[in-house]
């Protein structure tokens, strides 16, 4: 029945009048209204035949959506004229049919129902511009005969006097608001009545246009959704100032993006960006700026096989950093760097540190620490500078002593020590006691916690 | 991981290839096997040094864990430097033991070796008889170090009163190398040359 060439869409012209102006070229398909199968209830076509061309307002612009470009190219014609900025939104006064054709997309019968009153809307008598007042809201029962009507009307071959459609010019919403409010005694509350969410977010309105009981917004010319509420000016300037921070920070994020594109990682040679996903960040080191993938920059500051000051200096220019900070993107000024290195150690700050360990513990790097030191209770704790081998008092450092005596004294009895711990020369303990138990305080900051989540 | 060195080797080539240096023939680094793992690199001698006009040759080993750590580097071609063995080509060079970064590069490693040619640290050897003579006789020093250059490295000057010296020692049935070692020991003294060669050789003979 429908030409599969076509677009599966009924000409209305034909439908109507038995010719179309647009002649073979038509994208519609040409058929006579008793060639349409009632019986046979082709996929499709039933809604048509029962008069169904109508759900203009609920389902097409909603189809369309969905279809793709081949099938919106239909479709469009049906909408709104693309040239009105309020192609979504516009009202059911401005939404009468605006071109002849029809579709016979699955409708539900509730949607017939909806539809009806569209119907009678785009009657040429009743179609005036701006005609929000005369449009009807029709009983169920009104409704449900007019359905009746319509079917009638086909059944008994009376499609010859079926209403006409008159394209019409296509009028914005908010004009056509505007003018059926100025007429109407403005509510003082209508500024506080909320926006339709459907229309805000999508811009396309869940409702068929004059069912939706909440407002439609004027588009915003940055986001281009219909968020500006019409008539609440505080809402607007919100909305517009809402909209300017979030252009900046995309702002900020396109130029983040576009300075670390091309940045290579100066121990692996590799483009930082094109790495693995895992491996995509970057290695702040506080104290210069040279550029380095955070995978390459820790294992190089965790090598063993040199000295501490080998190691903690950037491998390029030799500048000692206390630290690593971890970041998606590249930063070039020092007011980028100096924010990214706050809100790393920020991050930090919330996260127990695993060497005081709610206090059962005790952290080497002392309140140099980034992490918290906090009690199970959440009471935050100073535990003071980090231990230096100057500030242990003498009784400790003898302490130390005799407890590396002993050990080296149960070593000794047990495998034969190196030592002879009788004989021990106090420097040798020194060494020990600087090797063993303080090794970390070599480090006056601590960002040790390599796996963090930042 | 493991792949890192070979990763980081390939895109060093490239910054080699087309670095300034190679077009002036200054250095220069080769692919011995597939794996990236050992390279030929050369050296041109600097100007105004005994090098100069010399082509030396390098052993570049890439340990798995570069660039981490540095790669091992020694000299093919025979050289006569302070801080390089004249019997095994061993470098003493910190940038390649404990003052590596993980930054550098086979061709800054490679300008850092030309560097030690022109600059010799006598205080910090690897050849100690070298670095002594180097110490007390810098003119002797610098012209056995243009006859090495001239032997192995195909350097322009030819010494030829060392090469008689040389001869004459091939003459007593002595390799011209270790005549040019024991002659270049002993500050070209052919005679304590001799004596130094020929006690070697008898105690050898006695050991024997």
């Amino acid at each position: 029945m429908a030409d599969s060439s076509k677009l599966g869409f009924f000409c209305s012209q034909w439908l109507l009048h038995n010719e179309c102006s647009r002649g073979s070229s038509c994208i519609f398909t040409h058929a006579n209204i008793h060639e349409v199968n009632l019986n046979a209830h082709p996929t499709g076509a039933e809604d048509f035949v029962k008069g169904t061309y109508i759900n203009f307002n609920s389902r097409i612009i909603r189809d369309a959506n969905r279809f793709d470009q081949k099938h919106h190219l239909g479709t469009s014609v049906l909408n709104m004229p693309s040239t009105s900025s309020h192609n979504s939104a516009s009202s059911s006064a401005a939404s009468s049919p605006d071109s002849d054709c029809l579709t016979p997309t699955s409708s539900s019968t509730g949607s017939k129902k909806k539809t009806t009153k569209n119907l009678k809307s785009s009657l040429p008598h009743t179609v005036t511009s701006g005609a929000l007042e005369s449009e009807t809201k029709p009983t169920e029962s009104e409704k449900s005969k007019n359905l009746q009507n319509l079917s009638s009307k086909i059944n008994i071959d009376d499609w010859v006097n079926a209403p006409e459609f008159i394209p019409r010019s296509c009028q914005s919403y908010s004009n056509t608001l505007y003018s059926n409010f100025s007429n109407l005694n403005l509510n003082p509350d209508i500024s506080k009545r909320k926006l339709c969410p459907y229309a805000e977010r999508d811009g396309i309105c869940k409702y068929p246009i004059g069912e939706c009981s909440y407002l439609h917004g004027d588009i915003c010319d940055l986001c281009g959704r219909s968020a500006l509420h019409p008539f609440n000016e505080e809402q607007r300037k919100q909305h517009t100032q809402d909209c300017i921070k979030q252009h900046e920070r995309d702002m900020e994020l396109s130029f983040a993006i576009a300075r670390s594109k091309e940045k290579v990682c100066g121990i692996c040679f590799e483009v930082i960006m094109q790495k693995s996903a895992v491996e995509q960040r970057f290695g702040i080191l506080p104290n210069c700026n040279h550029c380095f993938c955070l995978t390459c920059i820790r294992r190089w500051r965790q090598a063993k096989q040199f000295e501490n000051k080998i190691i903690r200096a950037c491998p390029e220019c030799r500048v000692t950093s206390d630290f690593v900070c971890p970041s998606t993107y590249w930063v070039d000024t020092k007011e980028e760097k100096e924010k990214v290195i706050e809100n790393y150690k920020q991050v930090l700050s919330k996260k127990d540190c695993k060497y005081f360990k709610k206090g059962s513990g005790s952290c080497p790097f002392g309140n140099k620490c980034f992490y918290l030191h906090a009690l199970t209770d959440g009471t935050k704790v100073d535990v003071g500078p980090p231990p230096s081998h100057r500030s242990i008092s003498s009784s400790e450092f003898e302490h130390e002593v005799q407890l590396i005596q002993r050990l080296l004294m149960l070593e000794y009895l047990q495998d034969g020590c190196p030592f002879d711990p009788d004989n021990l020369d106090i420097e040798d303990i020194l060494n020990l006691v600087d090797f063993d138990v303080f090794s970390d305080t070599d480090e006056s900051f601590s960002d040790y916690e390599y796996a963090s989540d930042y | 991981m493991a792949n890192i060195a070979a990763q980081r080797i390939k895109r060093e080539f490239k910054e080699v290839i087309k670095s300034e240096e190679v077009a002036k023939c200054a250095i220069k680094v080769e692919l011995v096997n597939d794996n990236y793992t050992e390279l030929k690199g050369e050296i041109a001698g600097p100007p105004d040094t005994p090098y100069e006009g010399g082509n030396f040759v390098l052993e570049i080993r890439v340990p798995e864990t570069y660039p981490f750590n540095p790669p091992k580097v020694r000299f093919i071609t025979k050289i006569w430097h302070p801080n390089i063995s004249s019997v095994t080509g061993a470098i003493c060079l910190d940038i390649l033991k404990d003052q590596w970064a993980a930054a550098m590069t086979l061709r800054t490693v490679l300008l850092s070796l030309q560097a030690l040619l022109s600059a010799a640290e006598p205080d910090d050897p690897q050849d100690a008889v070298v670095a002594k003579q180097f110490k007390e006789n810098i003119d002797m020093f610098q012209m056995t170090a243009r006859h090495w250059t001239n032997v192995y490295a195909g350097g322009p000057h030819v010494n030829t009163e060392f090469n008689e010296k040389i001869k004459r020692l091939q003459d007593m049935g002595v390799d011209d190398h270790q005549a040019r070692v024991a002659l270049s020991s002993y500050n070209w003294d052919l005679e304590r040359a001799t004596e130094q060669l020929f006690t070697a050789r008898l105690t050898l003979v006695i050991f024997v």
